[in-house]
């Protein structure tokens, strides 16, 4: 079990590569280049008295469709404030019908390689964590943000949604995704990030044997000619370079037993937060198993909305 | 014989009739990439009822054996993990995958949600049935593998769905020696049509509200597989774990009857959801799992 003391004592090697803030503005003239072509379709099987359901698509990094579930109150015309839910390496998007009821609208995105947004690019899992790792233009992990960072687009052209109040949330790999996306794009408002999966990867790599970092482990010991050049790569898609440019408030929640994110790499992340920051620590709590993490993420995301003042107008 | 003991009895004795005429062809290939220096990973696939191909990880731990085995029966997702498990150092261990997931998915493509009520309305159409044959496909297939000396012990676990799988598979094959089973999934017993669950379950509402004269259809046809009905058939121990406040998998209501049914069950109530005490029954669960199969956790 990792202590207090563990936690503020772990010093991460990962350095920031000098044109990390050049590669990331070069994927978003990308994306900027590509047509979003945001389409919804209604799904009255999933829809509710007080929630309406739409099956979303949008294009993405290589003009790949992206499928997400889109949740909209079904009382009022808004503009509804919007949660961009990000998901887990290996879980289904989430169908976030809960928010609804609050007057909050919630986008749960299937980044690339997930169903049903798997057609072109289908690396599986385990796969995901090493598809193209030589090369910071062939990771798999440049869609799979770029597919985040459009779910913020694809919010913001929707007449419905209040582009002043757009929020972040996720656990796990959606716990990384949140921080890095939130780094990408200053719209959002605030974030919570659980269990965070993609920080410190030599550390991680090296501190456990579980899925998904074994992957990376696996990959060194298969080509370890190439393993300078997989870790070279992993510097442009590590939260802890992401955190420092994020300036929103952020909550990281850490479980103390986490045996998938070594809570010391997730500390990491959290303690360079370049906003206001919260931290929720787990004691005796493995991976995304804090049962007390639904409530505080809901109470805290409600807070920061304003959901009374939402309900009330 | 109740009416619904004998439904659930001729739904099993169909699917071992469908399950006896199908070769399994069993197919395997070690993974270079995934295995480690302690053990070796394999790709196993193989034919399970109604022609349907499906995967499995297989992990064999170096040194001679016999080995006991361990078998993961699949989660409700799209996607089952590759072997992590602390005893894969000691133990070979297969995650089996049902139709429908990925590497499984030649001729079925779950949807998620969606699976809990694909083709609901015909037994013989509803592809979640077809799971459970894959659950007792894979142990059949673990003990004809040839890769692996097996020592004779063989335990099964899962969460969710898994459980239920693990349960059900138990009931049906004696060489089965223990199943640890968390969260069992709710479906075929009654409380799972309930208004206002969480998903997976509540597919079943969305497809009760859209389809509202279809309540005693689905009932009937679910009910064959309420892990209930057939938990006095599982001889063995059962680890079971449920969360109080547990709403989407795994109903307090039912893991208690579930739990009284079972004849030998050590049934742990945790504080909690679907987690179904987490990390700390993920302990209990290593623990109990190690000394069933006679092996020390790594």
């Amino acid at each position: 079990m990792a202590t207090k003391a563990d936690l503020k004592s772990f010093v991460t090697e990962v350095t920031c590569p000098d044109d990390f803030d050049r590669f990331w503005q070069g994927v978003r003239s990308e994306l900027d280049g590509i047509p979003l072509e945001a389409r919804t379709e209604p799904d009255p099987l999933r829809s509710t008295e007080v929630v309406k359901v739409y099956q979303a698509t949008y294009r993405s990094l290589g003009g790949l469709e992206i499928f997400a579930w889109y949740a909209l109150p079904a009382v009022g015309d808004g503009p509804f404030p919007a949660i961009l839910h990000l998901p887990g390496y290996k879980s289904e998007p989430a169908l976030r019908r809960d928010w609804g009821a609050k007057g909050v609208a919630v986008l749960s995105v299937a980044v690339r390689g997930k169903l049903p947004s798997s057609g072109e690019f289908n690396p599986g899992y385990p796969g995901l964590l090493t598809s193209g790792v030589e090369d910071r233009d062939t990771y798999g992990y440049k869609g799979v943000i770029s597919d985040c960072v459009r779910g913020v687009d694809f919010l913001l052209s929707r007449p419905e949604i209040d582009a002043e109040r757009v929020y972040c949330c996720g656990s796990s790999q959606g716990g990384g995704l949140t921080l890095i996306t939130s780094a990408l794009r200053p719209e959002i408002k605030a974030g919570v990030a659980g269990y965070p999966f993609l920080c410190c990867f030599p550390e991680s790599m090296r501190m456990l044997r579980s899925y998904p970092y074994d992957e990376l482990s696996c990959y060194q010991r298969a080509y370890p000619d190439r393993a300078e050049q997989m870790l070279g790569t992993l510097r442009y898609f590590d939260a802890v370079n992401f955190t420092p440019r994020i300036k929103c408030p952020m909550v990281v929640g850490i479980a103390m037993e986490d045996e998938v994110c070594p809570p010391e790499t997730s500390y990491a992340a959290y303690r360079l937060l370049g906003g206001e920051r919260e931290l929720w620590l787990f004691p005796e709590t493995g991976h995304g198993n804090a049962h007390e993490y639904p409530a505080r993420e809901r109470a805290w995301l409600e807070e920061r909305i304003g959901v009374a003042q939402v309900v009330a107008s | 014989m109740t009416s619904a003991q004998q439904r659930s009895d001729a739904f099993w004795e169909r699917i071992e009739a469908q399950l006896a005429e199908t070769d399994a062809d069993i197919a395997i290939e070690r993974d270079g990439f995934y295995s480690q220096p302690e053990w070796d990973v394999y790709r196993v696939r193989y034919t399970s009822a109604g022609g349907h191909r499906l995967f499995a990880w297989l992990s064999v731990p170096h040194g001679d054996g016999p080995f006991p085995a361990l078998v993961r029966m699949p989660d409700y997702a799209s996607v089952h993990d590759i072997i992590y498990t602390p005893l894969r150092h000691r133990a070979v261990v297969m995650n089996a995958t049902h139709r429908g997931q990925r590497n499984s998915d030649g001729s079925v493509q779950a949807s998620y949600p969606g699976l809990l009520t694909d083709g609901i309305e015909i037994a013989a159409e509803y592809t979640l049935f077809g799971a459970y044959a894959d659950a007792l496909r894979a142990v059949d297939v673990l003990g004809g593998q040839g890769i692996a000396e097996l020592s004779g012990a063989v335990a099964l676990t899962g969460a969710g769905l898994g459980a239920s799988l693990a349960l059900a598979t138990a009931a049906r094959r004696p060489t089965v020696s223990a199943v640890a089973a968390d969260t069992p999934l709710a479906l075929g017993h009654p409380a799972a049509l309930e208004p206002g669950l969480g998903y997976p379950l509540a597919e079943l509402g969305d497809y009760l509200r859209a389809n509202p004269r279809s309540e005693g259809t689905v009932e009937s046809l679910l009910s064959v597989v309420n892990p209930v009905t057939t938990a006095r058939a599982v001889q063995r121990p059962v680890l079971m774990s449920a969360g109080s406040f547990d709403r989407s998998l795994c109903l307090l209501a039912f893991a208690e009857e579930l739990a009284a049914a079972l004849p030998e069950c050590d049934f742990r109530v945790y504080d909690g959801a679907a987690e179904g005490g987490g990390h700390i029954h993920g302990q209990v669960r290593g623990e109990w799992l190690a000394a069933r199969l006679g092996v020390e956790i790594s």
